[in-house]
Protein backbone atom coordinates (compact mmCIF):
# COMPACT_ATOMS: atom_id res chain seq x y z
CA UNK A 1 0.00 0.00 0.00
CA UNK A 2 2.70 2.40 0.66
CA UNK A 3 3.92 2.34 -3.06
CA UNK A 4 0.48 4.18 -3.83
CA UNK A 5 2.01 6.91 -2.03
CA UNK A 6 5.26 7.19 -3.55
CA UNK A 7 5.84 10.40 -6.22
CA UNK A 8 5.73 8.79 -9.51
CA UNK A 9 8.90 8.64 -10.41
CA UNK A 10 10.32 6.68 -7.57
CA UNK A 11 7.70 4.26 -8.47
CA UNK A 12 8.31 2.00 -11.90
CA UNK A 13 6.21 2.02 -14.47
CA UNK A 14 4.78 -1.18 -13.76
CA UNK A 15 3.32 -0.23 -10.59
CA UNK A 16 2.16 2.80 -11.34
CA UNK A 17 0.05 1.42 -14.45
CA UNK A 18 -0.74 -1.55 -12.02
CA UNK A 19 -2.64 0.81 -9.85
CA UNK A 20 -4.54 1.23 -13.04
CA UNK A 21 -5.14 -1.71 -13.10
CA UNK A 22 -4.46 -1.14 -17.41
CA UNK A 23 -1.38 -2.51 -17.60
CA UNK A 24 -2.03 -4.58 -20.59
CA UNK A 25 -3.71 -1.30 -22.41
CA UNK A 26 -1.32 1.00 -22.11
CA UNK A 27 1.35 0.26 -24.65
CA UNK A 28 0.89 -3.53 -25.53
CA UNK A 29 0.26 -5.07 -28.41
CA UNK A 30 -3.14 -4.10 -29.11
CA UNK A 31 -2.30 -0.74 -29.81
CA UNK A 32 -4.38 1.17 -31.83
CA UNK A 33 -3.03 0.02 -35.11
CA UNK A 34 -1.80 -3.58 -35.69
CA UNK A 35 1.43 -3.75 -37.50
CA UNK A 36 1.89 -7.02 -38.01
CA UNK A 37 3.99 -7.12 -41.07
CA UNK A 38 6.15 -4.31 -39.36
CA UNK A 39 6.67 -6.49 -36.32
CA UNK A 40 8.76 -9.29 -38.49
CA UNK A 41 11.45 -6.28 -39.71
CA UNK A 42 13.89 -4.53 -36.62
CA UNK A 43 14.13 -0.92 -37.72
CA UNK A 44 11.82 1.24 -36.35
CA UNK A 45 13.19 3.88 -38.33
CA UNK A 46 15.46 4.15 -41.65
CA UNK A 47 16.52 7.25 -43.16
CA UNK A 48 18.79 6.92 -46.71
CA UNK A 49 20.59 10.02 -48.13
CA UNK A 50 17.98 12.52 -46.77
CA UNK A 51 18.87 16.15 -48.05
CA UNK A 52 16.78 19.29 -46.87
CA UNK A 53 17.57 22.51 -48.30
CA UNK A 54 16.39 26.04 -47.78
CA UNK A 55 16.98 27.52 -50.80
CA UNK A 56 20.77 27.59 -51.63
CA UNK A 57 21.21 26.59 -47.14
CA UNK A 58 21.56 22.38 -46.91
CA UNK A 59 19.75 21.87 -43.60
CA UNK A 60 20.53 18.04 -43.65
CA UNK A 61 22.98 16.66 -46.14
CA UNK A 62 22.37 13.12 -47.22
CA UNK A 63 21.55 11.77 -43.48
CA UNK A 64 21.52 8.07 -43.28
CA UNK A 65 20.39 6.17 -40.30
CA UNK A 66 18.40 3.38 -38.58
CA UNK A 67 17.22 2.51 -35.36
CA UNK A 68 15.95 -0.87 -33.94
CA UNK A 69 12.57 -1.26 -32.28
CA UNK A 70 12.69 -0.74 -29.15
CA UNK A 71 15.18 1.22 -28.53
CA UNK A 72 16.22 4.51 -26.80
CA UNK A 73 17.39 6.62 -30.03
CA UNK A 74 19.57 9.60 -28.92
CA UNK A 75 20.14 12.44 -31.77
CA UNK A 76 22.59 14.74 -30.57
CA UNK A 77 24.22 18.22 -31.79
CA UNK A 78 24.20 21.72 -31.27
CA UNK A 79 21.79 23.94 -31.77
CA UNK A 80 20.75 24.90 -35.80
CA UNK A 81 22.60 20.93 -36.60
CA UNK A 82 19.34 20.28 -38.31
CA UNK A 83 17.62 17.90 -35.39
CA UNK A 84 14.17 19.75 -35.74
CA UNK A 85 14.83 19.57 -39.47
CA UNK A 86 15.41 15.55 -39.50
CA UNK A 87 12.30 14.98 -36.36
CA UNK A 88 10.09 16.94 -38.78
CA UNK A 89 10.61 15.61 -42.09
CA UNK A 90 10.25 11.79 -40.08
CA UNK A 91 7.30 12.42 -38.86
CA UNK A 92 5.69 13.87 -41.89
CA UNK A 93 5.15 17.46 -41.30
CA UNK A 94 8.15 18.87 -43.83
CA UNK A 95 9.04 17.64 -47.23
CA UNK A 96 12.68 16.28 -47.71
CA UNK A 97 14.55 17.83 -50.84
CA UNK A 98 16.25 14.06 -51.72
CA UNK A 99 16.45 10.89 -50.08
CA UNK A 100 14.45 8.08 -48.19
CA UNK A 101 12.93 7.29 -44.99
CA UNK A 102 10.73 4.62 -43.34
CA UNK A 103 9.13 4.98 -40.19
CA UNK A 104 7.84 1.31 -39.11
CA UNK A 105 7.98 0.67 -42.89
CA UNK A 106 6.25 3.36 -43.96
CA UNK A 107 6.37 6.61 -45.62
CA UNK A 108 5.87 9.52 -43.30
CA UNK A 109 4.68 11.37 -46.57
CA UNK A 110 2.88 8.81 -48.59
CA UNK A 111 1.26 7.00 -45.51
CA UNK A 112 0.91 9.70 -43.30
CA UNK A 113 -2.60 8.56 -42.16
CA UNK A 114 -1.91 5.62 -41.10
CA UNK A 115 1.86 6.24 -39.50
CA UNK A 116 0.03 8.72 -37.73
CA UNK A 117 -1.82 6.65 -35.81
CA UNK A 118 1.15 4.84 -34.08
CA UNK A 119 3.64 7.97 -33.94
CA UNK A 120 3.77 10.70 -31.21
CA UNK A 121 5.64 13.88 -31.63
CA UNK A 122 6.45 15.98 -28.80
CA UNK A 123 7.60 19.55 -30.21
CA UNK A 124 10.34 21.75 -28.85
CA UNK A 125 7.70 24.30 -27.96
CA UNK A 126 4.88 23.18 -25.28
CA UNK A 127 2.07 23.54 -28.41
CA UNK A 128 -0.65 23.74 -26.23
CA UNK A 129 -3.73 25.62 -25.42
CA UNK A 130 -3.08 27.59 -22.89
CA UNK A 131 -7.02 28.31 -22.16
CA UNK A 132 -8.03 24.89 -22.16
CA UNK A 133 -7.20 22.34 -19.43
CA UNK A 134 -4.63 20.21 -19.04
CA UNK A 135 -7.27 17.32 -19.63
CA UNK A 136 -9.25 19.31 -22.54
CA UNK A 137 -5.94 19.25 -23.97
CA UNK A 138 -4.84 15.70 -23.92
CA UNK A 139 -8.48 14.96 -24.91
CA UNK A 140 -8.42 17.22 -27.83
CA UNK A 141 -5.09 15.62 -29.42
CA UNK A 142 -6.35 12.05 -28.09
CA UNK A 143 -10.21 12.53 -30.10
CA UNK A 144 -7.61 13.08 -33.66
CA UNK A 145 -7.12 9.27 -33.04
CA UNK A 146 -10.76 7.94 -32.39
CA UNK A 147 -9.86 6.03 -29.50
CA UNK A 148 -13.02 4.02 -27.97
CA UNK A 149 -12.01 4.38 -24.32
CA UNK A 150 -10.22 7.85 -25.09
CA UNK A 151 -11.71 9.24 -21.48
CA UNK A 152 -9.83 6.04 -19.61
CA UNK A 153 -7.12 6.79 -21.65
CA UNK A 154 -6.80 10.56 -20.87
CA UNK A 155 -6.97 9.21 -17.15
CA UNK A 156 -4.23 6.73 -17.33
CA UNK A 157 -1.53 9.43 -19.18
CA UNK A 158 -2.51 11.98 -17.11
CA UNK A 159 -2.03 9.81 -13.71
CA UNK A 160 1.01 8.44 -15.36
CA UNK A 161 2.39 12.16 -15.90
CA UNK A 162 1.36 12.74 -12.06
CA UNK A 163 -1.13 15.91 -13.53
CA UNK A 164 -4.16 13.90 -12.21
CA UNK A 165 -4.45 17.02 -9.52
CA UNK A 166 -3.89 19.66 -11.95
CA UNK A 167 -6.20 18.36 -14.54
CA UNK A 168 -8.67 20.44 -14.25
CA UNK A 169 -6.42 23.48 -14.14
CA UNK A 170 -6.11 25.83 -17.57
CA UNK A 171 -2.38 25.64 -19.18
CA UNK A 172 -1.49 28.69 -18.69
CA UNK A 173 -1.32 28.60 -14.82
CA UNK A 174 1.19 25.79 -15.12
CA UNK A 175 5.19 25.85 -15.17
CA UNK A 176 7.41 25.16 -17.63
CA UNK A 177 8.03 21.83 -16.57
CA UNK A 178 4.27 21.33 -15.76
CA UNK A 179 3.55 21.99 -19.78
CA UNK A 180 6.64 19.61 -20.86
CA UNK A 181 4.31 16.84 -18.91
CA UNK A 182 1.13 17.56 -20.31
CA UNK A 183 2.68 18.00 -23.51
CA UNK A 184 3.76 14.31 -23.13
CA UNK A 185 0.53 12.89 -21.91
CA UNK A 186 -0.28 14.21 -25.42
CA UNK A 187 1.68 12.30 -27.18
CA UNK A 188 1.21 9.21 -24.77
CA UNK A 189 -2.76 9.20 -25.59
CA UNK A 190 -3.35 6.80 -28.25
CA UNK A 191 -0.30 4.42 -27.32
CA UNK A 192 2.43 5.53 -30.13
CA UNK A 193 4.70 2.64 -31.27
CA UNK A 194 7.61 4.99 -32.12
CA UNK A 195 8.11 8.75 -29.72
CA UNK A 196 9.64 11.56 -31.41
CA UNK A 197 10.53 14.10 -29.00
CA UNK A 198 12.41 16.98 -29.39
CA UNK A 199 14.49 18.37 -26.92
CA UNK A 200 11.97 16.83 -24.35
CA UNK A 201 14.43 18.06 -21.38
CA UNK A 202 15.16 21.64 -22.96
CA UNK A 203 15.25 24.08 -20.18
CA UNK A 204 13.50 21.77 -17.17
CA UNK A 205 15.15 21.74 -14.02
CA UNK A 206 17.54 18.48 -12.64
CA UNK A 207 14.95 16.92 -11.32
CA UNK A 208 12.24 16.83 -13.81
CA UNK A 209 15.16 15.74 -16.01
CA UNK A 210 15.54 12.47 -14.42
CA UNK A 211 11.96 11.77 -14.13
CA UNK A 212 11.45 12.22 -17.71
CA UNK A 213 14.08 9.89 -18.80
CA UNK A 214 12.94 7.09 -16.18
CA UNK A 215 9.99 7.55 -18.10
CA UNK A 216 11.34 7.07 -21.17
CA UNK A 217 13.19 3.82 -20.00
CA UNK A 218 9.94 2.25 -18.71
CA UNK A 219 8.37 3.18 -21.94
CA UNK A 220 11.43 1.65 -24.06
CA UNK A 221 11.04 -0.92 -21.74
CA UNK A 222 7.52 -1.70 -22.67
CA UNK A 223 8.48 -1.79 -26.44
CA UNK A 224 8.02 1.62 -27.45
CA UNK A 225 10.70 3.45 -29.68
CA UNK A 226 12.21 6.78 -28.58
CA UNK A 227 13.97 8.69 -31.09
CA UNK A 228 14.90 11.84 -29.03
CA UNK A 229 16.64 15.19 -29.78
CA UNK A 230 19.12 16.79 -26.76
CA UNK A 231 21.71 19.46 -27.12
CA UNK A 232 22.66 18.08 -23.17
CA UNK A 233 25.81 15.29 -24.40
CA UNK A 234 25.47 13.95 -20.72
CA UNK A 235 21.91 12.78 -22.32
CA UNK A 236 23.77 10.41 -24.42
CA UNK A 237 24.60 8.44 -21.54
CA UNK A 238 21.22 7.19 -21.28
CA UNK A 239 20.43 6.38 -25.01
CA UNK A 240 20.75 3.05 -26.32
CA UNK A 241 22.56 4.30 -29.27
CA UNK A 242 23.55 7.57 -30.12
CA UNK A 243 24.00 9.96 -33.42
CA UNK A 244 25.98 13.30 -33.61
CA UNK A 245 24.53 15.56 -36.02
CA UNK A 246 26.37 18.34 -36.92
CA UNK A 247 25.77 20.89 -40.35
CA UNK A 248 22.96 18.48 -41.66
CA UNK A 249 25.32 15.28 -41.60
CA UNK A 250 25.30 12.39 -39.38
CA UNK A 251 29.12 12.42 -38.03
CA UNK A 252 29.48 9.76 -35.37
CA UNK A 253 26.92 6.97 -35.07
CA UNK A 254 27.44 4.49 -31.78
CA UNK A 255 26.54 2.88 -28.44
CA UNK A 256 27.74 5.74 -25.46
CA UNK A 257 30.05 2.53 -24.50
CA UNK A 258 31.59 2.67 -27.99
CA UNK A 259 31.99 5.94 -27.75
CA UNK A 260 33.66 6.30 -24.33
CA UNK A 261 35.95 3.84 -25.83
CA UNK A 262 37.23 6.10 -28.41
CA UNK A 263 38.36 8.85 -25.68
CA UNK A 264 41.36 8.22 -23.35
CA UNK A 265 42.14 7.66 -19.92
CA UNK A 266 44.81 9.11 -17.82
CA UNK A 267 46.31 6.82 -15.82
CA UNK A 268 48.64 8.67 -12.70
CA UNK A 269 51.19 6.07 -11.27
CA UNK A 270 52.67 7.31 -7.87
CA UNK A 271 55.25 5.54 -6.53
CA UNK A 272 57.31 5.67 -3.15
CA UNK A 273 59.38 8.58 -3.14
CA UNK A 274 59.31 8.70 -7.27
CA UNK A 275 56.48 11.43 -7.54
CA UNK A 276 53.70 10.99 -9.88
CA UNK A 277 53.89 9.99 -13.78
CA UNK A 278 51.13 9.48 -15.78
CA UNK A 279 50.47 7.77 -19.02
CA UNK A 280 47.56 8.32 -21.23
CA UNK A 281 46.27 5.03 -23.50
CA UNK A 282 43.13 4.35 -24.89
CA UNK A 283 39.56 4.22 -23.22
CA UNK A 284 38.87 0.44 -24.60
CA UNK A 285 38.86 -1.80 -21.00
CA UNK A 286 41.55 -3.69 -22.68
CA UNK A 287 43.65 -0.59 -22.92
CA UNK A 288 43.04 -0.23 -18.92
CA UNK A 289 43.88 -3.54 -17.96
CA UNK A 290 46.93 -3.48 -20.28
CA UNK A 291 47.83 -0.18 -18.80
CA UNK A 292 47.77 -1.44 -15.04
CA UNK A 293 49.64 -4.71 -15.62
CA UNK A 294 52.49 -2.42 -17.21
CA UNK A 295 52.43 0.39 -14.78
CA UNK A 296 50.23 0.16 -11.50
CA UNK A 297 50.72 -3.42 -10.20
CA UNK A 298 54.71 -2.93 -9.36
CA UNK A 299 55.71 -3.37 -5.49
CA UNK A 300 56.65 0.64 -5.63
CA UNK A 301 53.14 2.00 -6.57
CA UNK A 302 51.45 3.54 -3.75
CA UNK A 303 48.34 4.81 -5.66
CA UNK A 304 47.03 4.52 -8.97
CA UNK A 305 44.58 7.03 -9.97
CA UNK A 306 42.04 6.48 -13.53
CA UNK A 307 40.87 9.44 -15.28
CA UNK A 308 38.78 8.97 -18.08
CA UNK A 309 37.86 11.49 -20.89
CA UNK A 310 33.82 12.27 -19.86
CA UNK A 311 31.13 10.89 -22.72
CA UNK A 312 31.46 15.11 -23.90
CA UNK A 313 34.89 15.33 -23.95
CA UNK A 314 35.34 12.31 -26.20
CA UNK A 315 31.90 13.65 -28.34
CA UNK A 316 33.55 17.23 -28.63
CA UNK A 317 36.85 15.96 -29.43
CA UNK A 318 35.03 13.69 -32.29
CA UNK A 319 33.39 16.68 -33.48
CA UNK A 320 36.79 18.64 -33.87
CA UNK A 321 38.70 15.75 -35.70
CA UNK A 322 35.86 15.55 -38.17
CA UNK A 323 36.02 19.15 -38.76
CA UNK A 324 39.15 19.38 -39.68
CA UNK A 325 38.99 16.21 -42.04
CA UNK A 326 36.27 17.55 -43.82
CA UNK B 1 -16.99 15.11 -39.68
CA UNK B 2 -16.64 13.84 -36.62
CA UNK B 3 -12.67 15.30 -35.65
CA UNK B 4 -14.43 18.63 -37.38
CA UNK B 5 -16.52 18.51 -34.91
CA UNK B 6 -13.62 18.08 -32.43
CA UNK B 7 -12.22 21.01 -33.50
CA UNK B 8 -15.31 23.27 -33.39
CA UNK B 9 -15.75 22.29 -29.89
CA UNK B 10 -12.75 23.03 -28.84
CA UNK B 11 -12.32 26.37 -30.74
CA UNK B 12 -15.96 27.31 -29.05
CA UNK B 13 -14.34 25.97 -25.48
CA UNK B 14 -11.48 28.02 -25.83
CA UNK B 15 -13.57 31.24 -27.07
CA UNK B 16 -15.95 31.08 -24.02
CA UNK B 17 -12.61 30.63 -21.65
CA UNK B 18 -10.92 33.61 -22.84
CA UNK B 19 -13.62 36.10 -21.49
CA UNK B 20 -11.77 39.58 -22.62
CA UNK B 21 -11.89 38.32 -26.23
CA UNK B 22 -15.36 37.23 -26.43
CA UNK B 23 -16.26 40.12 -24.22
CA UNK B 24 -14.38 42.34 -26.47
CA UNK B 25 -16.00 41.05 -29.80
CA UNK B 26 -19.29 41.71 -28.59
CA UNK B 27 -19.20 44.69 -26.44
CA UNK B 28 -17.30 46.36 -29.59
CA UNK B 29 -19.89 46.60 -32.56
CA UNK B 30 -22.37 47.77 -29.59
CA UNK B 31 -20.08 50.65 -28.44
CA UNK B 32 -19.60 51.38 -32.31
CA UNK B 33 -23.03 51.13 -33.22
CA UNK B 34 -23.58 54.01 -29.97
CA UNK B 35 -21.11 55.99 -31.31
CA UNK B 36 -22.67 56.37 -34.46
CA UNK B 37 -25.94 56.85 -33.01
CA UNK B 38 -24.02 60.05 -31.44
CA UNK B 39 -22.91 61.07 -34.98
CA UNK B 40 -25.71 60.73 -36.75
CA UNK B 41 -27.58 62.56 -33.66
CA UNK B 42 -25.67 65.89 -34.88
CA UNK B 43 -26.61 65.42 -38.76
CA UNK B 44 -29.32 67.82 -40.00
CA UNK B 45 -33.12 66.04 -40.18
CA UNK B 46 -33.39 65.55 -43.54
CA UNK B 47 -30.16 62.82 -42.97
CA UNK B 48 -31.69 59.02 -43.74
CA UNK B 49 -29.92 57.79 -40.82
CA UNK B 50 -31.36 54.01 -41.62
CA UNK B 51 -29.27 53.99 -45.22
CA UNK B 52 -26.12 53.76 -43.35
CA UNK B 53 -27.41 52.00 -39.41
CA UNK B 54 -27.70 48.20 -40.44
CA UNK B 55 -24.87 47.99 -43.46
CA UNK B 56 -22.55 49.69 -40.55
CA UNK B 57 -23.49 46.76 -38.40
CA UNK B 58 -23.20 44.40 -41.59
CA UNK B 59 -19.66 45.84 -41.38
CA UNK B 60 -18.49 45.60 -38.18
CA UNK B 61 -19.26 42.15 -37.98
CA UNK B 62 -17.41 41.29 -41.06
CA UNK B 63 -13.92 42.74 -39.93
CA UNK B 64 -14.47 41.48 -36.44
CA UNK B 65 -15.06 37.92 -37.32
CA UNK B 66 -12.01 38.21 -39.99
CA UNK B 67 -9.88 39.83 -37.62
CA UNK B 68 -10.64 37.42 -34.76
CA UNK B 69 -10.59 34.02 -36.84
CA UNK B 70 -7.07 35.25 -39.27
CA UNK B 71 -5.50 36.00 -35.49
CA UNK B 72 -6.78 33.37 -33.97
CA UNK B 73 -5.44 30.94 -36.52
CA UNK B 74 -2.11 32.08 -37.09
CA UNK B 75 -1.89 31.75 -33.59
CA UNK B 76 -2.41 28.57 -33.77
CA UNK B 77 0.86 28.48 -36.58
CA UNK B 78 2.96 30.48 -33.86
CA UNK B 79 2.16 28.50 -30.95
CA UNK B 80 3.05 25.30 -32.59
CA UNK B 81 -0.25 23.90 -32.01
CA UNK B 82 -1.35 23.71 -36.00
CA UNK B 83 1.14 21.38 -36.81
CA UNK B 84 0.70 19.26 -33.97
CA UNK B 85 -3.16 19.01 -35.05
CA UNK B 86 -1.87 18.03 -38.20
CA UNK B 87 0.78 15.45 -36.86
CA UNK B 88 -2.13 14.11 -34.59
CA UNK B 89 -4.11 12.91 -37.98
CA UNK B 90 -6.42 16.66 -38.23
CA UNK B 91 -7.05 17.45 -41.68
CA UNK B 92 -7.33 20.54 -43.28
CA UNK B 93 -10.76 20.28 -44.32
CA UNK B 94 -11.51 19.91 -40.62
CA UNK B 95 -9.04 22.15 -39.43
CA UNK B 96 -10.92 25.21 -41.84
CA UNK B 97 -14.53 23.57 -41.48
CA UNK B 98 -14.13 23.03 -37.36
CA UNK B 99 -12.82 26.89 -37.00
CA UNK B 100 -16.16 27.67 -39.73
CA UNK B 101 -18.07 26.04 -37.14
CA UNK B 102 -16.81 27.78 -34.24
CA UNK B 103 -16.21 30.97 -35.68
CA UNK B 104 -19.67 30.66 -37.02
CA UNK B 105 -21.18 30.84 -33.38
CA UNK B 106 -19.37 33.89 -32.30
CA UNK B 107 -20.74 35.53 -35.40
CA UNK B 108 -23.98 34.83 -35.06
CA UNK B 109 -23.84 36.54 -31.57
CA UNK B 110 -22.35 39.58 -33.06
CA UNK B 111 -25.07 39.98 -36.09
CA UNK B 112 -27.82 39.50 -33.50
CA UNK B 113 -26.73 42.18 -31.13
CA UNK B 114 -25.32 44.42 -33.92
CA UNK B 115 -28.67 44.16 -35.53
CA UNK B 116 -30.80 44.19 -32.64
CA UNK B 117 -28.94 47.09 -31.19
CA UNK B 118 -29.35 49.03 -34.70
CA UNK B 119 -32.92 48.33 -34.96
CA UNK B 120 -33.68 49.95 -31.17
CA UNK B 121 -31.27 52.76 -31.12
CA UNK B 122 -32.15 54.28 -34.54
CA UNK B 123 -35.56 53.30 -33.88
CA UNK B 124 -35.93 51.03 -37.40
CA UNK B 125 -39.50 49.62 -37.87
CA UNK B 126 -38.46 46.95 -40.31
CA UNK B 127 -41.16 44.01 -40.99
CA UNK B 128 -40.53 40.82 -39.23
CA UNK B 129 -39.86 39.08 -42.83
CA UNK B 130 -37.24 42.23 -43.74
CA UNK B 131 -35.29 41.38 -40.19
CA UNK B 132 -35.49 37.97 -40.94
CA UNK B 133 -33.31 38.49 -44.08
CA UNK B 134 -31.19 41.01 -43.11
CA UNK B 135 -30.03 38.52 -40.55
CA UNK B 136 -29.76 36.05 -42.95
CA UNK B 137 -27.51 37.91 -45.21
CA UNK B 138 -25.46 39.78 -42.37
CA UNK B 139 -24.79 35.84 -41.11
CA UNK B 140 -23.94 35.33 -44.87
CA UNK B 141 -21.45 37.48 -44.65
CA UNK B 142 -19.95 36.57 -41.77
CA UNK B 143 -19.29 32.96 -42.79
CA UNK B 144 -17.50 34.75 -45.87
CA UNK B 145 -15.33 36.76 -43.41
CA UNK B 146 -14.49 33.48 -41.54
CA UNK B 147 -13.32 32.09 -44.27
CA UNK B 148 -11.60 35.10 -45.59
CA UNK B 149 -9.94 35.49 -42.00
CA UNK B 150 -9.23 31.52 -42.43
CA UNK B 151 -8.17 32.03 -45.89
CA UNK B 152 -6.14 35.12 -45.07
CA UNK B 153 -4.00 33.16 -42.26
CA UNK B 154 -2.73 30.97 -44.42
CA UNK B 155 -0.40 33.60 -45.94
CA UNK B 156 0.57 34.67 -42.40
CA UNK B 157 3.56 33.43 -40.31
CA UNK B 158 2.72 35.43 -37.33
CA UNK B 159 -0.55 38.46 -36.23
CA UNK B 160 1.85 41.06 -37.38
CA UNK B 161 1.58 39.53 -40.67
CA UNK B 162 -2.42 39.63 -40.25
CA UNK B 163 -2.61 43.62 -40.30
CA UNK B 164 -1.28 44.55 -43.30
CA UNK B 165 -4.64 43.19 -45.15
CA UNK B 166 -7.03 45.39 -43.07
CA UNK B 167 -5.95 48.41 -45.17
CA UNK B 168 -5.53 45.90 -48.10
CA UNK B 169 -9.02 44.24 -47.82
CA UNK B 170 -11.06 45.42 -45.04
CA UNK B 171 -10.21 49.32 -45.32
CA UNK B 172 -11.49 49.25 -48.98
CA UNK B 173 -14.74 46.87 -48.44
CA UNK B 174 -16.04 50.71 -46.76
CA UNK B 175 -15.65 52.85 -50.05
CA UNK B 176 -15.85 50.38 -52.65
CA UNK B 177 -18.81 47.83 -51.32
CA UNK B 178 -21.70 50.85 -51.46
CA UNK B 179 -21.35 51.39 -47.52
CA UNK B 180 -20.69 55.15 -47.95
CA UNK B 181 -21.91 55.92 -51.51
CA UNK B 182 -23.23 54.29 -54.36
CA UNK B 183 -20.59 52.00 -55.99
CA UNK B 184 -21.81 53.11 -59.90
CA UNK B 185 -20.65 56.34 -59.17
CA UNK B 186 -16.93 54.96 -59.07
CA UNK B 187 -14.97 54.81 -61.31
CA UNK B 188 -15.39 51.30 -63.55
CA UNK B 189 -12.18 50.22 -62.69
CA UNK B 190 -13.19 50.34 -58.74
CA UNK B 191 -16.33 49.46 -59.18
CA UNK B 192 -15.14 46.41 -61.00
CA UNK B 193 -12.60 46.23 -57.69
CA UNK B 194 -15.56 46.53 -55.39
CA UNK B 195 -17.18 43.59 -56.57
CA UNK B 196 -14.48 41.53 -55.20
CA UNK B 197 -15.41 42.05 -52.07
CA UNK B 198 -18.24 40.38 -49.71
CA UNK B 199 -19.83 43.71 -48.50
CA UNK B 200 -20.47 44.54 -51.76
CA UNK B 201 -23.25 41.70 -52.35
CA UNK B 202 -24.19 42.05 -48.88
CA UNK B 203 -25.19 45.55 -49.17
CA UNK B 204 -26.94 44.98 -52.17
CA UNK B 205 -29.69 43.24 -50.32
CA UNK B 206 -29.41 45.05 -46.99
CA UNK B 207 -30.53 48.47 -49.08
CA UNK B 208 -32.97 47.09 -51.37
CA UNK B 209 -34.49 45.31 -47.96
CA UNK B 210 -34.45 48.69 -46.17
CA UNK B 211 -35.85 50.75 -49.00
CA UNK B 212 -39.56 51.22 -48.81
CA UNK B 213 -41.21 48.63 -50.76
CA UNK B 214 -37.68 46.75 -51.40
CA UNK B 215 -38.29 43.17 -51.87
CA UNK B 216 -35.91 40.22 -52.16
CA UNK B 217 -37.04 39.05 -56.04
CA UNK B 218 -34.83 41.03 -57.45
CA UNK B 219 -31.73 40.62 -55.21
CA UNK B 220 -31.24 37.47 -53.92
CA UNK B 221 -28.66 36.49 -56.64
CA UNK B 222 -26.54 38.06 -54.30
CA UNK B 223 -26.84 35.96 -51.51
CA UNK B 224 -25.87 33.03 -53.60
CA UNK B 225 -22.86 35.00 -54.72
CA UNK B 226 -21.78 35.00 -50.76
CA UNK B 227 -22.08 31.44 -50.27
CA UNK B 228 -20.21 30.95 -53.60
CA UNK B 229 -17.29 33.55 -52.36
CA UNK B 230 -17.50 31.34 -48.78
CA UNK B 231 -17.25 28.13 -50.87
CA UNK B 232 -14.15 29.39 -52.83
CA UNK B 233 -12.46 30.33 -50.13
CA UNK B 234 -13.09 27.09 -48.21
CA UNK B 235 -11.42 25.79 -51.38
CA UNK B 236 -8.29 28.01 -51.87
CA UNK B 237 -7.79 27.74 -48.29
CA UNK B 238 -7.98 24.11 -48.46
CA UNK B 239 -5.38 24.49 -50.81
CA UNK B 240 -3.20 26.89 -48.80
CA UNK B 241 -3.33 25.71 -45.38
CA UNK B 242 0.23 23.54 -45.60
CA UNK B 243 0.07 19.79 -43.97
CA UNK B 244 3.50 19.70 -44.82
CA UNK B 245 5.98 22.48 -44.72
Amino acid sequence: MEQRFLPWFKRSYNERTRDLSTRRHIFSASAAVSHQEWRGCMEAIAVRALTKSYGSFEALKGVEMSVPQGAVYGLLGPNGAGKSTLIKALVGALRPSGGEMRVLGLDPLRDRSQLRRCIGYMPQSAALYGDLSARDNVRFFGSAHGLPDLDRRVREVLEFTDLSDRAGDAIHTFSGGMKRRVSLACVLVHRPRVLFLDEPTAAVDPGLRARFWTTFRDLADDGVTLFISTHLMDEALLCDEVAVLRQGRIIIHDTPKGILERGLTRVVVRRSGQGCEEHIIGGHPEDLAQALRSYGLAQDVDAVEVRRDTLETVILSLIEREEVRV
Amino acid sequence: MRRTLVVATRVLRQLIREHRLLGLSVVAPLVIVYFLKLFFDTMPPTFETARYAVPVAAFLVHFLAFLLCAIVLVQERTAGTLERMFINGFRRTEVIGGYLVGYLALATLQAIVALTEAVLLFQLNYAPGTLGVLFIVVWLLAVASVMLGIFISTFARNEGQVFPFIPMIIVPSVFLSGLILDPHRLPDWAEWLGRLLPLRYANNVIQEMIRPGGALGAIWPNLLVLVAYSVVLWVLASRTLAEVE
